[in-house]
């Protein structure tokens, strides 16, 4: 099974007290400690980081890879940082700001492809504006070896509720002109599989809640199993202790009977799992202890 | 026999607005019959997000072309009033965003208005409506606890290091700072949790903005329960508004955090032996089909509209009811009369 670990902003987690989110935040903001974790990860059988890539991300994703043969899969835009400053800057000047962020080769490249599409950013078009966005953050991603790119799931829920399917077949083009796999990241399986039909298989993963508590899996967990088993190589499993009231073993048990391919894990899953004893890798390759 | 939809229109085309245009488009009880912003410009960005229905300038061209059975407010705070008034103008359910209005006089006009048009409301305080928030409430109303006595909370969000911009900011248009528009969600909680304040003593502090950045509030409310919220949206750590509430009642105490409740008992209580339980919103059920923001409201954006849509339909006021709204405001409007006094303020 294809163990995964997730990097996002740490400050973007629900933590079980304020103290808890301090210790995390304060340890995952720092490079070397998130590279340790990647290498923590690495140890017990991981060998791709799904990720927002902020700045120490990016630091420690540079380190990490220099010394191991693992892939990146970029969560792209980073939403919350966008709506951050949607609410300072407005839909243009959140934009503007990233632009500004840009080398200034990127700078004349997104700018050109901007023009091309002046009309609907002037509209305020949302997969054209959701799409400009996120090749501004790929341009910054250059150094990383990137594998498959995913498209953020504030923008993913938003995109399906409003049956947009425009945005999944732009993104999935870029992905596929970049020579890599597209990718997404729901709560909302079924709505995606609805909406993008035989679009669908144009997305080599899509992350999903599945545990054995149904927590997440929306509309109902029975549904979200039907759904795997009609295409289990295609999902991956979000959240498989359910917020960690599940044994991690207990959990992958329930991935593996359900035929998908593998799991993601969080850095509190990584961190615990790194602290039980190390048991010789299973012939599946699983590495991780439950 | 199945139902008709509850047609429905929101009134304001912004972040919120979009949100409910949306949901109203997912929930399956749900109609989305049209939007009213002054700014008809945004028609092809709503368009483009998938929210294919008219975009009305006014109310009036709205109901000229529609007949919605509910509206949702979700203009800019101040404007709530004026909203409202024109909307009952016909019989409508009312939904309107949090918080009810920039000012106490405003809120009571408001839920005035609602009452005397004899007409459903709600109020889009969304965390109430999460699963574990609920079942909280659940476990006080049985008397877990016994007698509450006391409780401190915290609702914290990384937003606010810097001079801000937008009407958000400016406290005529929104009502104030962090304590009408992040703690506000923690106070509608606390009220419905205790019921009708009674007493505030409360200090606010602007470290960036033009409005209140955090706040310390002492309530007191007419049920006897005192404690103590902190609140703050200059607080590091958090994208999301993070909030925990800690009760304690004279047969225990209860810690309610985002994800899970840790009760502890003195003497066992329906279900719940005595000594530590913990309760993970995985045991709850989500009755939701559809998570439209799932670092954020979740699923209870989802659940706060079956809420609404239930209560249209019975006839009977929600618990998120204008009314129970009111009881944020008389908080909220305390903390800032008790701030700017320095002393302690009757609600």
């Amino acid at each position: 099974m294809e163990l995964v670990l997730e990097l996002r902003p740490p400050e973007s987690r629900h933590y079980p007290s304020w103290r808890d989110r301090l210790t995390a935040v304060a340890r995952l903001r720092q490079p070397d400690r998130l590279h340790a974790l990647c290498e923590e990860a690495y140890v017990r059988g991981t060998r791709a980081i799904l990720a927002i890539v902020d700045e120490p991300i990016r630091e420690a994703l540079l380190a990490f890879q220099r010394w191991r043969d693992a892939a990146v899969w970029a969560v792209v835009p980073n939403m919350f940082a966008f709506i951050r400053d949607l609410t300072d800057l407005g839909m243009v000047g959140a934009a503007r700001a990233r632009f500004l962020r840009l080398a200034p080769a990127d700078m004349l490249r997104q700018g050109a492809a901007a023009l091309g599409r002046l009309q609907r950013v002037l509209r305020k078009d949302f997969a054209t504006g959701g799409l400009l966005v996120a090749d501004m953050e790929l341009a910054g991603l250059r150094a990383l070896r990137v594998t498959r790119l995913f498209l953020h799931p504030q923008l993913t829920e938003v995109a399906l509720a409003g049956g947009v399917r425009e945005l999944f077949t732009g993104f999935a083009a870029r992905a596929e002109r970049l020579g890599l796999e597209a990718g997404l990241v729901t709560n909302n399986p079924l709505r995606a599989a609805a909406l993008l039909g035989a679009d669908l298989a144009r997305f080599a993963a899509v992350v999903a809640p599945c545990n054995p508590s149904g927590y997440k899996m929306f509309p109902s967990r029975p549904a979200c199993e039907a759904l795997f088993r009609t295409d289990p190589g295609r999902f991956l499993a979000a959240d498989p202790t359910a917020g960690g009231r599940v044994a991690l073993s207990a959990a992958l048990d329930y991935v593996r009977g359900l035929g998908l391919p593998g799991v993601v894990l969080d850095p509190a899953l990584v961190t615990e799992s790194f602290a039980a004893p190390v048991r010789p890798a299973a012939a599946d390759g699983d590495g991780a202890q439950g | 026999m199945s139902v008709r939809p509850l047609r429905a229109a929101v009134i304001g085309a912004g972040r919120m607005g979009m949100i409910h245009g949306h949901l109203l488009q997912v929930h399956p009880d749900t109609e989305l019959v049209g939007f009213v912003d002054p700014d008809t410009t945004l028609a092809s960005h709503l368009a483009s997000q998938g929210l294919r229905v008219p975009l009305h300038p006014s109310v009036e061209a709205l109901y000229a072309a529609a007949e919605p059975e509910a509206v949702f407010v979700c203009t800019p705070t101040h404007t709530h009033l004026a909203v409202v008034r024109e909307c009952l103008r016909r019989p409508v359910h009312l939904f309107v965003e949090k918080p009810l209005a920039a000012t106490l006089a405003d809120a009571e006009a408001i839920v005035r208005l609602a009452t005397e048009a004899g007409v459903m409301h709600a109020a889009g305080y969304v965390y109430a409506h999460l699963p574990i928030v609920q079942r909280a409430q659940e476990l006080l109303a049985a008397g877990a606890l016994g007698e509450v006595v006391r409780f401190t909370a915290h609702a914290y969000v990384s937003e606010v290091f810097g001079a801000k911009q937008g009407w958000f900011f400016q406290k005529e248009q929104a009502g104030g700072g962090v304590v009408a528009n992040m703690g506000s969600h923690l106070l509608f909680i606390l009220g419905w949790f205790f019921g009708p304040i009674r007493r505030v003593v409360a200090t606010v502090r602007s470290h960036f903005s033009q409005v209140d950045d955090s706040a310390q509030a002492l309530l007191t409310f007419a049920s006897g329960v005192t404690g103590l919220l902190d609140t703050s949206w200059s607080m590091p750590g958090s994208q999301m508004l993070d909030y925990g509430l800690t009760i304690d009642g004279r047969n225990g105490t209860l810690v309610l955090g985002r994800e899970r409740i840790l009760l502890h008992l003195l003497s066992p209580t329906g279900a719940y032996d005595a000594g530590w339980s913990e309760i993970h919103a995985s045991e709850l059920p989500a009755d939701a089909a559809f998570d439209v923001s799932p670092h954020i409201g979740g699923e209870s954006f989802y659940r706060q509209l079956t809420t609404f849509v239930d209560a249209c339909r019975t006839g009977r006021l929600p618990f998120c009811s204008l009314a129970e709204a009111l009881n944020t405001q008389r908080m909220i409007a305390a903390i800032y009369a008790s701030a700017a006094a320095g002393t302690p303020v009757d609600a």
